[in-house]
C-alpha cells in the first residue's frame, strides 16, 4: 500500500505516490534554483510544469488514477537537467549535463536543516550541531556567550536562522544533515520562501502550538523525574525526617525570600545605577538583557526549591499547615528584608521614597478631583 | 567513440540554437515535435533544455509563439520564427559555410 499526494500542475490535479512526489517536487525545485537568475523563470518553470502534466496523462487511463514512482522518476529523466540557457551559467551547463541527472542517485548532499529531535527550542543548535558534527551542547554555549557578547544581536541572527534554515522532515532530510556544504543563494531562496509560507498559510499557528506541546512536554518530564526522585527519597522519611522537614519550611521560605528581595533589589539597583551592587556592567551589555538573565536566574534557582516543595506535598511527608506556614513565614522574611534594604542602603531609600511620593501625588491629585 | 562525443558536446551545445532557428524557421512547432526531431540526431536534448533556451530566444525576439487549441490537453505553444530571427539565421548560416569553408581549406 502506498500513501498518495495531489497535486495541481498548471491547473490540472493528478495523484502521484508519495516517494514520487517527492522526487518531482525536489526536481522541481533544483530547476527553480538553476533558472533563479533568468529573467524567463516563471515562464520556464510553467511549461516545466506543463510538460510534466502532459507525460503525467500519457500515464493514466480509465482503470489507472495514480501516477506511480517509477513513472515519475521516468519522466524526470525524459525531462533531463534544468539548464539556464544564459551566458552566464554557460560553463555550467556541462557540469549539469554529466551530474544533473544522477543528481538524485548522487551521494548524499550534507545540508543545513532544523532538526526537531531532542532540540531545546527550535533545532537551530541541533541542525548546526549535526552539520559540524560536534555536541549540540557546545553550539548552545556558543550561541549563549554570542548572544552576550554582542549585546543581544546574536539573538536577532538565532531568529533569522530558524527562518533561514528547513526543518529536516523526511528521513532523506536528516540523512541530508549529515552530508555536503549547501550554496548560499538556495539559502536565501530558501528563506524567503520560508518566510512567505510561514506568513501566508499561517504556518506559524500551527509552529507556535507545536512549539508549546514541545515546551508543555518536557516540562512535564521534568517534574515528573523530579517526583520519582522524591518519591524514592520518601520512604526513607521517619520521624526525626519530618523534624527536619518543619526546618525545611523554615529554611526553603527564608532561602525563597532572599532570592526575591535579591532579585527586585538588582533590578532596581540596575535600571537605577546601571550597577548590580556596585558592580558595573561590563561591555556595554544592554539593561534588557541583563534583567532578563537576572529573571532566568531567579527562576532557575526558585523553581526546583517550589517543585520539591509540591513534591513533598504530594508524598504526605509534610502536614498541609506547613504550606500556610512557609507562605506566612515567606511574607515576613521579605517584609523584613525589605526594611533592612531600606534601612541599610541609600540607593534604595532613594527610589522608594520617589515612588512613594509619587503615589501619594497621584492618591492627592484623584482625591483633588474628586472633591 | 564516447570519449570524441564528449569533447565535442561543447560544440553541439553551441550549435543547439542554430538549430532550433532552422527548425522554427520550417514550420510553426510544439517543443515535443521539436524532441522528436531532435531525438534521433546528433542534438537529441530533453524539455529541461529546450525550455530555457526557447524562452531566452523568445526574450531576444529571435522567435514567437502562439497558443494553439489542441485535441489532448490544454492548449500548447507553437514556435515560429520573427523577421529579426530570419536575418539572424541567415547570418548564422552564411557562417556556418564561412567555417565548413575554411576547415576544407587545411585539408584532410
Amino acid at each position: 500500500m502506498q500513501k498518495v499526494v495531489s497535486i495541481s500542475l498548471n491547473g490540472n490535479s493528478y495523484q502521484l505516490e508519495e516517494p514520487g512526489y517527492e522526487q518531482l517536487r525536489a526536481y522541481l525545485e533544483r530547476a527553480e534554483s538553476r533558472l533563479k537568475d533568468s529573467p524567463d523563470r516563471a515562464e520556464v518553470m510553467a511549461d516545466l510544469e506543463q510538460a510534466v502534466s502532459e507525460k503525467c496523462r500519457t500515464t493514466l487511463g480509465p482503470h489507472k488514477t495514480v501516477v506511480s514512482t517509477l513513472e515519475v522518476e521516468r519522466i524526470i529523466s525524459e525531462m533531463g537537467p534544468v539548464e539556464s540557457a544564459d551566458e552566464k551559467s554557460a560553463h555550467a551547463g556541462t557540469e549539469g549535463d554529466s551530474s544533473g541527472a544522477t543528481q538524485s542517485a548522487g551521494p548524499p548532499r550534507k545540508r543545513l536543516f532544523r532538526i526537531y529531535e531532542g532540540a531545546m527550542w527550535s533545532g537551530v543548535c541541533n541542525g548546526i550541531a549535526a552539520y559540524l558534527n560536534v555536541d549540540v551542547t557546545w553550539v548552545r554555549i556558543v550561541f549563549v556567550l554570542l548572544t552576550v557578547f554582542s549585546s543581544g544581536v546574536w539573538f536577532l541572527a538565532y531568529v533569522v536562522l530558524i527562518f533561514v534554515m528547513p526543518v529536516a522532515n523526511t528521513a532523506e532530510d536528516r540523512a541530508a544533515a549529515f552530508g555536503m556544504p549547501f550554496n548560499t543563494e538556495e539559502l536565501i531562496s530558501r528563506a524567503k520562501k520560508n518566510f512567505e509560507e510561514f506568513n501566508q498559510q499561517f504556518k506559524w499557528r500551527r509552529e507556535w502550538r507545536r512549539q508549546q506541546r514541545h515546551w508543555h512536554r518536557q516540562f512535564r518530564q521534568m517534574n515528573e523525574q523530579l517526583r520519582v526522585a522524591t518519591a524514592q527519597a520518601a520512604p526513607a522519611m521517619n520521624q526525626t525526617a519530618r523534624a527536619v522537614g518543619g526546618l525545611f519550611v523554615v529554611v526553603a521560605a527564608l532561602f525563597s525570600a532572599v532570592i526575591a528581595v535579591a532579585l527586585v533589589l538588582a533590578l532596581i539597583s540596575l535600571f537605577t545605577q546601571h550597577s548590580i551592587f556596585g558592580w558595573m556592567l561590563p561591555f556595554d551589555i544592554p539593561l534588557w538583557v541583563v534583567a532578563l538573565v537576572l529573571v532566568a536566574l531567579y527562576l532557575a534557582i526558585s523553581t526546583p526549591l517550589r517543585m520539591i516543595r509540591h513534591g513533598g506535598h504530594q508524598q504526605g511527608g509534610y502536614h498541609p499547615g506547613w504550606g500556610a506556614l512557609h507562605g506566612l513565614m515567606w511574607i515576613g522574611f521579605t517584609v523584613l528584608m525589605f526594611w533592612g534594604a531600606y534601612t541599610f542602603f541609600p540607593g534604595v531609600r532613594e527610589v522608594v521614597d520617589q515612588l512613594m511620593w509619587a503615589a501619594n501625588l497621584t492618591v492627592t491629585t484623584i482625591s483633588e478631583t474628586i472633591v | 567513440m564516447d570519449n570524441i562525443t564528449e569533447k565535442l558536446a561543447p560544440i553541439r551545445k553551441g550549435l543547439l540554437e542554430f538549430v532550433i532557428l532552422k527548425i522554427v524557421s520550417a514550420d510553426k512547432v510544439y517543443v515535443a515535435d521539436m524532441l522528436k526531431l531532435l531525438g534521433p540526431t546528433e542534438f537529441a536534448t530533453q524539455e529541461g533544455t529546450l525550455y530555457p533556451l526557447l524562452s531566452k530566444l523568445r526574450r531576444e525576439e529571435l522567435v514567437d509563439y502562439e497558443w494553439q487549441e489542441s485535441d489532448a490537453g490544454p492548449p500548447r505553444k507553437y514556435y515560429k520564427l520573427t523577421p529579426k530571427g530570419r536575418t539572424q539565421l541567415s547570418t548564422l548560416n552564411d557562417y556556418w559555410k564561412d567555417l565548413n569553408r575554411t576547415l576544407a581549406e587545411f585539408g584532410n
